[in-house]
């Protein structure tokens, strides 16, 4: 049996060899060091494609795949998500019946703030998602929560990412709340995890498997992706939340799905936006 | 029964001895993936087929009671991957439809659908687990 | 490596012979191998592995490309083997575990190993 087992490692592949360099620390509450993650991400993006400045990765796929790029070029010469944005703008600025609005209950009235979310809320003691704090807004007014995936909510928190584009992401992990950092670890668990009957986790497609064709799609790189969300998705025909994109790629794997907003996906959220800390808000983005 | 499992295992070359660190399970899998189900090999002296435990519990005699025993044992699989968080898509489908082959007094497709739910559940239980101690390899330095 | 290839070859080649007695699968075998491969519902396989058969349609290339089986498995079990579970070899590999997750049945793999090794 031993035959076999060494036949198979060596006739087989030669995938072992070609294994990034993998961390030997950071998988606990005690040695977890958010900021050293960021720069072995970091680093293992610009090993691989080489020559893409950082910044680039705001662009997701577009920024390492010249040929998707000049599609993307053209497509965005009429941005298809400029209607979105103009009712976003009308939504967030029409005031709920009680003759409050969206403005009363963010900081700076909503404005230019897109790059503080998600955010550890210590009361709470949870991630919190600019997605939740806009339906949290209507509740407290006496509307009707929003769903989650598409449509209006996608809408102003489309138009409020777009009064923030440029600002730099500064997701904070509060040192003095444990329970931050392991809601990072978690999101950071959950990112690198094997899940589903097919087995896949969130690294396979978006670390190794970026820029490799699966069927006709190419992955993009996780660095930068929630920067650019909301998103109108070809594949969807319009705009829809980074959720929404979590929630399918989770149920790709053949798991039982997840709901938008469930805490695995905004930990995940909280992981991935800390990653993309130093680059720029530039959502709304148009995607394949 | 261990004969034919010697004298086959003989004629393909494949030293009966495993390695003593190959616990039963890698053998099993070692087994099943090579020659598929129904193979006979031996373990620690032992003779075993790579039939999974559900499917021999599905060649039961096809009867009521035998089904919705099977039934009852995938559930409670399902609920034990439920919990820890990495249910798969399709114990519960198939759960369905062998509560379904039930209702119809079809009683074997009933096991067959449930001994494919609970052996689904098992691997997904036992992907919780080989994750929790394999994700960190995946982490770049 | 190349000697650890070769002397694996000369051993795993006189195992095929052993099973060189049985009959070149049925064509209808092989057929079955090529539509679960091409089926997005079933193997899908060719998401991910090009293969030269004219009806491969947007062929991925996460994985190897089915090509030179009989070299790079002398030993068609060994190949079935890798088929039923790649994480053997390599644990963060992206590759399903077809047969251990039970994706396929097992004579579904069969028949796709049965088809890819014509290549």
């Amino acid at each position: 049996m031993q035959k076999t087992k060494h036949s198979l490692l060596s006739v087989g592949f030669a995938v072992l060899s070609h294994a990034a360099v993998a961390a030997e620390s950071g998988f606990t509450l005690e040695t977890v060091d958010p900021d050293a993650d960021r720069l072995a991400l970091q680093a293992f993006y610009q090993q691989r494609f080489p020559g893409v400045p950082l910044e680039e990765y705001v662009n997701g796929i577009y920024a390492i795949d010249p040929d998707s790029r000049k599609q993307w070029d053209a497509l965005m010469e009429f941005p298809p998500y400029e209607f979105d944005l103009e009712e976003g703008e009308e939504l967030f600025n029409t005031p709920f019946a009680n003759g409050q609005g969206y403005a009363d209950c963010f900081e700076n009235g909503g404005i230019g703030i897109r790059q503080k979310y998600p955010y550890w809320n210590r009361e709470e003691g949870s991630v919190k998602t600019l997605e939740q704090e806009i339906n949290e807004c209507r509740v407290k007014n006496g509307e009707e929560p929003l769903p989650w995936k598409k449509g209006d909510l996608a809408k102003v928190s489309a138009y409020m990412a777009f009064t923030s584009r440029g600002k730099v992401f500064e997701i904070e992990i509060p040192a003095d709340d444990s329970r931050a950092l392991q809601a990072y670890l978690d999101g950071k668990e959950f990112f690198y995890s094997k899940r589903g009957q097919l087995n896949l986790s969130c690294a396979n497609c978006h670390l190794k498997g970026s820029r490799i064709h699966v069927r006709a799609d190419l992955p993009g790189p996780a660095l930068g992706h929630p920067t650019h969300f909301p998103v109108v998705r070809s594949k969807w025909g319009e705009i829809g939340t980074l959720h929404r994109r979590y929630e399918g790629c989770y149920r790709d794997t053949r798991s039982v799905p997840l709901p938008p907003q469930a805490d695995e996906f905004r930990k995940l959220e909280y992981f991935q936006t800390y990653m993309s800390n130093g680059l720029v808000v530039n959502g709304p983005g148009a995607r394949k | 029964m261990k004969m034919i499992a010697l004298t086959l295992a003989a004629s393909l070359m494949v030293p009966v001895a495993f390695a003593q660190e190959d616990t039963f399970e890698q053998v099993f899998n070692q087994q099943r993936a090579l020659y598929g189900k129904g193979h006979a090999f031996t373990y620690a002296g032992q003779p075993y087929t790579t039939d999974h435990p559900e499917e021999i519990e599905a060649m039961a005699e096809p009867t009521r009671a035998n089904a919705e025993a099977l039934i009852t044992s995938a559930e409670a699989m399902r609920q034990e991957s439920e919990s820890l968080g990495y249910e798969w898509r399709d114990p519960a489908r198939f759960l369905k439809q062998a509560r379904t082959a039930l209702s119809e007094n079809e009683y074997q497709r009933a096991m067959d659908l449930a001994a494919r739910a609970k052996y689904q559940a098992r691997m997904s239980i036992a992907q919780y687990e080989s994750v929790n101690a394999s994700w960190q390899q995946a982490v770049p330095e | 490596m190349r000697k650890l290839t070769t002397v694996l070859s000369v051993a795993t080649a006189a195992l095929a012979l052993s099973s060189s007695a049985v009959a070149t699968p049925p064509q209808e075998l092989i057929d079955e191998g090529r539509a679960i491969y091409h089926d997005k519902t079933r193997g899908n396989c060719i998401s991910c592995h090009n293969i030269d058969d004219p009806v491969a349609n947007l062929p991925g290339n996460q994985g190897p490309m089915m090509i030179a089986m009989k070299q790079r498995f002398p030993d068609k079990r060994l190949l079935r083997a890798q088929v039923w579970d790649a994480t053997v070899a390599n644990p963060l590999s992206i590759m399903p575990p077809v047969g251990k997750h039970w994706i396929l049945s097992e004579d579904e793999i069969d028949a796709v190993v049965e088809y890819i090794y014509q290549y």
